[in-house]
């Protein structure tokens, strides 16, 4: 009883409170703690970035933080020279920029704010450490745990690091253009400035025209997404099926036929069918000339047409894939299932729905997800297609535009960055809610061990 | 001092945008007449592929080289990149400051790259220059908010080209006439092209000369309603066909299309689908309600820039002059047949060249640049499209085009 | 016993009768995959120029539009873009393959505090649209000094492979059915995690390596849209893709519209061969590496 010590949490409050000189001095100098700790050469790198983040604040940070606030006034200037006979420009602030580097500044500053809090704790656990006589690492076998029991680090670090600077920064970025005046609007594509929630509370003006199309635009990309997800879903199994199903002859032949599709550029085949399937196109004038059809068909000219449409369209683009992704899946599925189901009687459509189906959804339930997901954001099918037309007279979205088109529409051709990005957010946080409920629910997040 | 900073620290460069134009150094230290001067520099210019392709003899470069010898006391080191007229828009704006120095540009693109301050503006002998040899439209073209921001090189609008052995001179006067007699491919869909109808009939686009924006966008009454109507008509003549993705010209070459309306850049083609057969002439007149009513192409130009972020703003506003002057304009006419705007500039009895200043002359109305024409195109084309697609009737045509003149003076975000 | 027989012959003609269904429906549906890419290749050999035609078999075959791709460098510069396409996608694509492996690998079977904040984070991430954040990777790219001359390949491959962090689903999937008992077995001999991830994980992971490895190998033939941004007006280090989208532009669409088909086939040929000999390690990728 007596011998069992009470260990003190290691928190920053502690350390500061409790540590002794070094782990205190650390939470200016940091990694001297470390270092007096008898990890010298690990308190040596702290210090050393805290130099680098230092230097960086002096050299770039600070003045970039400083105008995040402002996003920056001076405009551009321009003079007349009168002997050269030419107008000379003074470069004013950018916003775009000031924006972008401030934002990152906050990440590197968030950076290094835990790993001062971490310093500190560790500085402190290690003190800790020596006065209950445990063991402490050297750095060399700090190294070794890099490949044993700290392998993550070494794994992830750069993956992680890529993603921060290439997926992280640009969100933050994006999230932060909802609250300014960022758009072609009162030309401020420059020079523009924080207006609060102003953007946010415009779309969600249910009875303006933005609104109205942000919820029509919504429900049809839901509506697509489940169709392109689940169509594709199913009926590349009943493909899969059939071409591994015992009697059929030549599988190697019929899923070559399907692959093959795979292996031309997805923009390619979608500008084909864009012209194959327009009034003058392949398609119409062949049906035409067959006497099948009088005038031609609507393919992309009537809103219901279109849709239906990019729907097929969309199956052929991802049935092979489908088809592909199951079928070693669905050889694994267990041969006693099957048995048993033909001795109850059961024939093959209620083989499908009752043990093939469920199976399969219970174990592809992640891939569903980042497929439907997928399929939100599925730009090229629309755009390359569509384009999103039809649109109807007086409206900014057209019947086929998704989010996401709907999005390019508004931020890259006709400049409402502000809007574009609340849009993006609105979506982001639909989907980002609906994906991780279903995710939690899924069998194979509840039992993600169950095979190991 | 660039090098050091961007020494991979994320937020150094923060100041570059601010660092900008070098070039109040040389303008203090000089006061010396500017050809004496003695300047060292990079310029950047970007222009389209074509430019630049050695079988076409490289004009951009050429010219570059030329004009470099005119001035023995520049020593100009050219890089050039390739960005064709309808991409600087998009390629420029992404990133100002590291984008070329001198570059060319579609004129519809003038109030965009102007608001992201892409363009400079030129002023004194440079305008004095362009203005003598252009004509007024030309000169229009680049005009913006009382500015001028760049020197016009060709023009840009769009004209008819027809089948010789299926009409004559005389039914290509008239587009109801065509109809009767042949096939007549149009791009209703495309909103840069049905304009022509409208504005025919005394429809208008921010006032007279485009360029008072409080006048808005007029589409409205009568005169925009019984266009409409026409329209409706017209896409339901079996002999009227919607020109999109290249329809027309493939049907030139088999005969299933008479006539198309297209600019200078679809001459090659056509030229090959129709041989001797090849007709131009300006878009034609329309039969509206007994009337007959000039159909009005947007005309607009190619022009050469420069960026205000340039380090020598002297040497690349004369060689923007330089490339849109009178050889450099001959050379691009007998290289790769870009009519030029000059009219001093000699194309023989060019037929096209004919056609197109005809057109710019007759039958066109500037393309208004200002911020606000930016709300046209989608309902425009919305429009096209929905009476391609008959869902525009008789019946509902004045609904239809009094929706699309209400979006079209709206803010799509409004 | 006749009974019998008389029920399998039944049976034997009803399976007959369906094999034969079957095959039909699947020929057809094969037709239908197929004539798009018959369409695509027939165009690119056919001699009559433009988008529009009103027969599906040419009425005459050239060879001219392989031979324009090479040689007309008026509008752009095949070969180069298909260099520079090819250099990215093999340095991407090995990228990637190691990024998802990592990841996937330390998602499966390690278990550290920040695994399910990371899981949770990538599948909100991957929502994210892309296009929204271009002019941000771009100044990024550019603060790295990765904008300007060859660099800008540099650039590409680190686009293409950023993201590989946040797809380790499919490879997750795959590492968990391998049995914990094998990893538990080389503990107990001494091995450390790196030993096991290389020694005993990897070699029994060939199929999904491939996978993702093609997977991966695809995004730079394809993208036009970050290519363009970052590229801009560098022709040097354009991609195909970019140059298949400027053959579709309205200047050049009628001269150049067969020899867009003819740039298709041969980008496909490649992803055609490399789909067909790593077929069944990509069906065997998902499917998991101990079969039940």
């Amino acid at each position: 009883m007596s011998k069992t010590k009470i260990r003190p949490a290691v928190t920053v409050g502690a350390a500061l409170t409790h540590g002794d000189w070094a782990t205190r001095l650390s939470a200016i100098v940091m990694g001297i703690g470390i270092a007096a700790h008898r990890q010298i050469v690990k308190g040596i790198l702290v210090f050393l970035l805290e130099i680098s983040y230092i230097w960086f604040m002096i050299s770039a940070g600070a003045n970039a933080l400083s105008m995040l606030p402002g996003l920056g006034e001076r405009e551009q200037v321009k003079t007349w020279n009168e002997a050269k006979q030419i107008y000379e420009y003074a470069q004013g602030d950018n916003s775009v920029i000031i924006l972008l580097y401030g934002v990152a500044t906050l990440f590197v500053t968030a950076g290094f704010l835990t790993l001062w809090v971490l310093q500190l704790k560790q500085s402190y656990n290690l003190e800790l450490k020596i006065y209950g006589h445990h063991p402490i690492r050297t750095f060399r076998e700090d190294l070794k745990s890099l490949l044993n029991d700290k392998l993550q680090i070494t794994l992830m670090s750069v993956p992680v690091i890529f993603i921060l600077l290439f997926n992280i920064v640009p969100l933050f970025f994006m999230i932060c253009m909802a609250f300014t005046t960022y758009s072609k609007e009162n030309d401020k594509l420059i020079l523009f400035d924080w207006n609060g929630i102003t953007n946010f509370l415009r779309v969600l003006n249910f009875s303006g025209n933005l609104g109205k199309q942000f919820w029509s635009v919504l429900v049809w990309t839901l509506v697509w997404a489940f169709f392109a997800t689940f169509l594709n879903y199913i009926l590349g199994m009943i493909l899969a099926l059939l071409i591994n199903r015992k009697g059929t002859r030549g599988k190697g032949f019929f899923r070559f036929m399907f692959i093959l599709s795979i292996a031309v550029p997805q923009f390619v085949s979608l500008m084909i069918m864009h012209t194959i399937l327009q009034p003058q196109g392949a398609v119409n004038v062949i049906l035409t000339n067959l006497g099948l059809i009088n005038s031609p068909l609507p393919f992309f000219q009537n809103a219901t047409w279109a849709r239906i449409t990019v729907i097929i369209i969309n199956l052929w683009v991802g049935i092979p894939y489908t088809m592909m992704q199951v079928t070693g899946i669905l050889q694994n599925i267990p041969a006693d299932l099957y048995e048993a189901a033909k001795m109850d009687g059961a024939g093959p459509i209620t083989i499908f729905f009752k043990i093939t189906l469920p199976y399969m959804l219970y174990v592809t339930a992640p891939y569903l997800i980042t497929s439907f997901t997928g399929n939100i954001n599925n730009f090229n099918v629309i755009y390359l297609l569509t384009g999103g037309s039809p649109t109807y007279v007086g409206d900014t979205a057209g019947q086929t535009d998704l989010l996401v088109t709907w999005l390019y529409k508004l931020t890259v051709d006709q400049q409402y960055y502000n809007i574009g990005a609340v849009i993006g957010i609105l979506t982001f946080v639909i989907l980002a809610i609906t994906a991780l409920v279903t995710y939690h629910k899924s069998f194979a997040y509840k039992n993600e061990e169950a095979f190991q | 001092m660039k090098k050091q900073l961007l020494a991979g620290v994320l937020a150094a460069s923060m100041v570059l945008p601010m660092v900008g134009c070098g070039n109040q150094k040389t303008a203090d230290t000089t006061t010396a007449a500017k050809k004496d001067e003695e300047i060292t520099c990079d310029l950047t210019v970007w222009g389209p592929q074509e430019d630049q392709s050695e079988e076409k003899g490289n004009w951009l470069k050429k010219e570059c080289e030329a004009f470099a010898s005119e001035h023995p006391s520049w020593h100009i080191t050219f890089n050039y990149g390739v960005c064709s007229e309808a991409d600087a828009k998009t390629n420029v704006t992404t990133d100002v400051a590291k984008a070329a120095d001198v570059y060319m540009y579609a004129n519809d693109q003038i109030p965009t790259l102007v608001s992201a301050g892409a363009l400079a503006e030129l002023g004194g002998t440079t305008v004095d220059n362009m203005k003598k040899d252009n004509s007024e439209t030309m000169v229009q073209s680049v005009t913006y908010k009382n500015a001028i921001y760049g020197v016009p090189f060709t023009g840009n609008t769009w004209f008819m080209y027809y089948d010789k052995s299926k009409f004559t001179e005389a039914d290509v006067k008239n587009l109801d006439t065509m109809l009767q007699k042949g096939k007549v491919a149009f791009p209703l869909s495309n909103s840069w092209y049905i304009a022509a109808f409208y504005t025919g009939n005394g429809c208008t686009l921010f006032g007279k000369d485009g360029t008072d924006a409080s006048k808005k966008i007029d589409f409205t009454g009568d005169k925009a309603v019984d266009v409409t109507k026409y329209l409706v008509d017209l896409a339901n003549n079996d002999n009227f066909i919607n020109d999109e993705n290249g329809v027309g010209v493939a049907g030139l070459a088999n005969g299933s299309v008479n006539a198309i309306f297209s600019g200078s850049w679809d001459y090659d083609n056509v030229k090959k689908a129709l041989g001797d057969n090849m007709g131009i002439a300006i878009p034609p007149t329309y039969t509206l309600n007994g009337k007959q009513v000039q159909m009005k192409a947007f005309g607009g130009s190619k022009a050469i820039g420069v960026n205000p972020n340039c380090k020598n703003p002297q040497v690349a506003v004369a060689l923007a002059a330089y490339l849109g002057g009178e050889k450099a304009q001959k050379d691009h006419f007998t290289m790769r047949g870009i009519l030029p705007t000059m009219t001093k500039v000699d194309v023989g009895n060019d037929a096209l060249a004919k056609a197109q200043a005809e057109t710019l002359s007759k039958a066109s109305t500037v393309q208004p640049l200002l911020a606000e024409m930016g709300t046209y195109w989608t309902p425009a084309e919305s429009m096209g499209k929905e009476i391609v697609a008959k869902t525009v009737t008789k019946d509902n045509a004045k609904e239809k085009t009094e929706s699309m003149n209400t979006a079209m003076n709206t803010s799509s975000v409004g | 016993m006749s009974r019998n027989n008389i029920a399998n012959t039944k049976a034997l003609k009803k399976n007959t009768c369906v094999n034969v269904l079957v095959h039909a429906l699947l020929i057809v549906l094969s037709l239908i995959w197929v004539l798009p890419i018959i369409w695509v290749i027939l165009t690119s050999f056919r001699a009559e120029q433009g988008s529009y035609v009103t027969s599906f078999f040419p009425k005459s075959y050239t060879l001219d539009n392989y031979i324009k791709l090479f040689t007309d460098r008026n509008v752009l510069n095949f070969p180069k873009m298909f260099k520079n396409t090819l250099i990215v996608a093999v340095c991407s694509c090995g990228l990637s393959t190691f990024f998802v492996l990592s990841v996937s690998y330390c998602m499966s079977r390690l278990r550290f505090k920040a695994r399910k904040p990371y899981m949770n984070m990538a599948m909100i991430l991957t929502l994210f649209p892309g296009f929204m954040s271009m002019v941000a990777v771009y100044y990024i790219l550019k603060v790295l000094n990765l904008t300007e001359g060859p660099m800008i390949l540099v650039a590409l491959i680190l686009v293409y492979s950023s993201g590989a962090g946040l797809n380790f689903y499919i490879a997750k999937g795959f590492f968990d059915t391998i049995p914990m008992s094998i990893d538990e077995a080389a503990k107990i001999d001494g091995a450390t995690q790196w030993q096991i991830f290389t020694k005993i994980t990897m070699p029994l992971s060939k199929p999904i390596i491939i996978y993702t490895t093609l997977t991966s190998f695809i995004a730079p033939w394809i993208d036009f849209i970050f290519a363009k941004v970052i590229c801009r007006a560098n022709s040097d280090y354009f991609t195909v893709a970019i140059g298949l989208w400027n053959m579709l532009q309205k200047e050049y669409i009628t001269q150049w519209y067969t020899c867009f088909a003819a740039g298709a086939v041969l980008i496909s040929i490649p992803i055609a061969i490399l789909y067909l000999c790593m077929q069944r390690f990509y069906t065997e990728g998902l499917s998991g590496a101990v079969k039940g």
